[in-house]
């Protein structure tokens, strides 16, 4: 404490019979009143501001006050901004290299399991032994499968709700692919037991791991929203206090001013200046920021997302058609279920639906050309699809097979799902090139914010105190 | 007491508090990954006992009588010449019973002795079956469904005739006799079905089979699927101890596992009928026909002999009865 003031002590009596002792203390107090040892430490918050009060009621004790008044609050705004910055930075870096990237993993998951599958059940469609490609496509999608999965999985810590979909997943795939390779063998050596192990694989595929991977991605997008949004609020608290900073800056100068008569206090005038200076800059920066991150949501992630759903729903779609053939007249559930998918995903007048949502959101760039690519192979699928049905319902099995699974039919419909897969992939990629180009231009306009803040409210605590030393120099 | 001595036993209390917390037993280590369930997969729509199993108690009617045969002629405006108009045969068969009626993975064909049958009819209506039938693969719970809705021209599909389902659809003479047995693993000690108390025994959903074996009074447990490939699947993967239905369906399940026997005696009688919608009397005269010549022509035993012989023994062709 730098108080000026004495502590009145006891009158010195005038000489004459010898001074009374002071009354002894009690117990356990000193002399001035206060407690002694280790209880003491107890009272000196209530001495200190005793001592601030009595200080206050002259021009230095109340030059002093407001200089450490200043120091404090600039010490203390220079560090929530710093570190409100400093978070949204990692957020915007968490995003872009983990949020994201999983996001896409748990998508990648779900179109993998979910193409095995079609080819599993393309592969026993095919008379004889199974052919290579077909072969190599499921092995493929496995491993992709796996190793997106293994990504997944990477953050089912962190994410409560993900946990589970990743424990489903991570136990049921090998199972999976056991029956798979139970149906093969059987299939090898003739025997139509085959047949139902393929059917148990499926319904294990459709009914356990197609949702639990479905789950994992919505979860994974609600996380990455949810980030995205943290990443552009507003920061209030950072805000406050620097515009409380700026607003005692102003109001000590005017202070001084009265007092001293003096216009400018050069001190202060610097510690004013860089306060608003970094008010300015952080403006700047976090409206940029924000704006770009945004975009990054909306024109990035966003429609990854429709388009994501749109592969969805045409997977499912594809996966039913190669099924209704399996059961051969039994399928009249997987029948009904593409009917539903192939609405949803482009409307009952093919151009509706999510590839039409996904239309009217990308209106430009390679991204919309893809989406229109992605929209006509769905309608030559639709129609391929009409023939395989009736081919299929009037008797033509054989016929209604090649023309649904074999890739050299120029009108089938293996090559026409297969361009609307390539379309909504290249698009998504697309997506994906925005939503990066744009996040990391946002995390590149935070650059230096956090330490420049910082520094700037280290030099408006200098200014201020250096200002108010100057003035307090005249009333030593 | 003293303010002083006051706060100083607040402050031992409350140091003993903390060194008490921090001094207490850790518990058990964590478990990293709890798996709480192992079981195997099951194949779809496994469903316990049927009410509506193909009831083989009601014995108000004749099951082996049919209507007497009226020869191979199609007459204009019957339904064989609408089917011949049509240019096809609507068979409804399985594709899952080894032996009976079973898809080849090989060739891609559906083949069995019940396939046999269709094509025999296909030749009578067409004079060739190549390309001119038109398979359906049903499930068992729905051949009733696809007769009554005239969905399919016929059902040959180890269709057993009883009663309650002759209320529905009309069938054609006994084409093969067959019996209900038990299929169990070569380790199994069950000979009968009274062995099987408590225990899980599959058979497919509105069968005779299941009907046998919800009734029994040795309670066994039923399990009903769609199909009876699906009753392998299940007996593989030890969902159920053993598998009850005709013997020759059982066969076809042995063939295509060597760890597996069909035991016991024939503990029901099974007629196996072509099932027609019930308006089409014409279709069932000539079904009969063509099965007159089928048993007498001896297409009957070189069907037999390719297919079930080998499992089950010699046999001859069942003889019919008309009404």
């Amino acid at each position: 404490m730098t108080s000026t003031a004495t502590a009145p002590g006891p009158p010195a009596p005038a000489s004459g019979p010898a001074p009374p002792k002071p009354p002894p203390a009690p117990e356990g107090r000193d002399r001035a009143g206060g407690r002694s040892g280790f209880l003491g430490l107890l009272d000196l918050p209530g001495q200190g501001i005793r001592a601030i009060i009595r200080s206050a009621a002259t021009t230095p004790g109340r030059l002093t006050v407001i200089a450490v008044g200043l120091v404090l609050l600039a010490l203390v705004a220079g560090l929530v901004a710093t570190l409100s910055v400093q978070n949204r930075d990692d957020t915007i870096t968490g995003v872009i290299d983990h949020r994201e990237p999983l996001a896409a993993a748990s998508q990648q998951v779900y179109r993998s399991l979910s193409d095995a599958d079609a080819t599993a059940a393309s592969a026993f469609l095919s008379i004889g032994t199974e052919p290579p490609e077909l072969r190599q496509r499921y092995e493929r999608d496995i491993a992709e499968a796996g190793a997106a999965l293994a990504k997944a999985a990477s953050d089912s810590g962190d994410v409560a709700d993900a946990a589970g979909p990743v424990d489903v997943l991570n136990q049921q795939l090998p199972v999976y692919t056991g029956l798979v390779e139970t149906a093969r063998s059987n299939n090898r050596l003739g025997y139509p037991v085959g047949a139902s192990y393929l059917r148990e694989a499926s319904e294990l595929m459709r009914a356990k791991i197609l949702p639990a991977a479905q789950d994992l991605y919505r979860v994974d997008t609600e996380k990455l929203i949810e980030e995205q949004d943290s990443a552009t609020g507003f920061p209030w608290l950072a805000t406050i206090l620097v515009v409380a900073l700026l607003a005692a800056l102003v109001v000590a100068q005017i202070y001084l001013t009265r007092r001293t008569n003096r216009l400018l206090n050069v001190g202060l005038v610097v510690a004013t200046v860089a306060v608003v200076l970094s008010l300015l800059w952080g403006a700047v920066a976090l409206v940029v920021q924000g704006s770009l991150v945004g975009a990054g949501q909306d024109d990035g992630s966003h429609r990854v997302d429709v388009l994501v759903r749109a592969r969805i729903a045409a997977l499912q779609a594809r996966a039913d058609e190669t099924l209704t053939l399996v059961a051969r007249g039994d399928g009249a559930a997987y029948e009904k279920d593409f009917g539903t998918n192939a609405v949803q995903l482009a409307g009952t007048d093919g151009q509706g639906g999510l590839l039409g949502e996904a239309r009217s959101l990308i209106s430009d760039g390679d991204g919309a050309a893809k989406v229109v690519d992605a929209t006509k192979a769905a309608n030559d699928w639709f129609k391929a699809h009409k023939t395989v049905r009736s081919q299929d319902d009037s008797g033509q099995y054989q016929e209604a097979v090649d023309f649904a699974v074999l890739e050299d039919k120029t009108d089938g419909s293996a090559p026409a799902f297969r361009r609307l897969d390539d379309a909504l992939q290249d698009a998504i990629d697309v997506g994906r090139q925005e939503f990066l180009d744009s996040t990391h231009g946002g995390g590149s306009a935070l650059t230096l914010l956090a330490p420049g803040l910082a520094v700037l409210a280290i030099v408006a605590a200098a200014g201020a105190t250096m200002g108010i030393r100057e003035r307090l120099r005249e009333y030593r | 007491m003293s303010r002083r001595g006051y706060t100083v036993r607040i402050g031992v209390l409350a140091v003993v508090a903390m060194l008490t917390a921090a001094c207490g037993s850790p518990g058990k280590p964590v478990d990293p990954a709890p798996v709480s369930n192992a079981a195997w997969p099951q194949p779809a729509h496994v469903g316990g006992p049927d009410s509506t199993a193909g009831g083989g108690t009601d014995t108000s009617c004749n099951p082996q009588a049919s209507l007497a045969p009226s020869g191979t002629s199609i007459a204009d405006g019957s339904t064989m010449a609408k089917i011949k108009e049509r240019g096809k045969l609507i068979a409804g068969v399985d594709q899952t019973t080894y032996l009976f009626g079973f898809r080849n993975p090989t060739t891609g064909n559906i083949e069995g002795f019940d396939i046999d049958m269709v094509n025999e009819i296909a030749r009578a209506i067409f004079g060739a079956p190549e390309g001119r039938v038109q398979f359906r693969a049903i499930p068992s719970s729905q051949r009733e469904d696809v007769l009554t809705q005239g969905q399919v021209d016929i059902v040959v599909r180890t269709y057993s005739i009883t009663c309650a389902r002759k209320a529905k659809v009309q069938f054609s003479s006994v084409y093969y006799k067959s019996g209900q047995r038990i299929l169990v693993t070569k380790e199994s000690k069950v000979t009968k079905l009274a062995d099987l108390s408590g225990k899980r025994v599959c058979a497919t959903k509105k069968s005779t089979s299941l009907a046998k074996i919800a009734t029994d009074p040795a309670k066994p447990v039923p399990v009903s699927v769609d199909n009876w490939s699906d009753c392998l699947v299940m007996l593989q993967q030890g969902q159920v101890e053993a598998v009850s239905t005709d013997d020759t369906i059982l066969a076809g399940m042995a063939a295509q596992d060597p760890t597996l026997q069909v035991v016991g005696d024939q503990f029901t009688e099974e007629d196996y009928g072509i099932g027609v919608p019930k308006d089409n009397t014409d279709m069932v005269k000539y079904v009969n026909a063509v099965l007159d010549n089928i048993r007498n022509s001896g297409a009957w035993q070189d069907s037999y002999r390719k297919w079930v012989e080998p499992s089950l023994g010699p046999a001859s062709p069942p003889s019919p009865q008309y009404q």
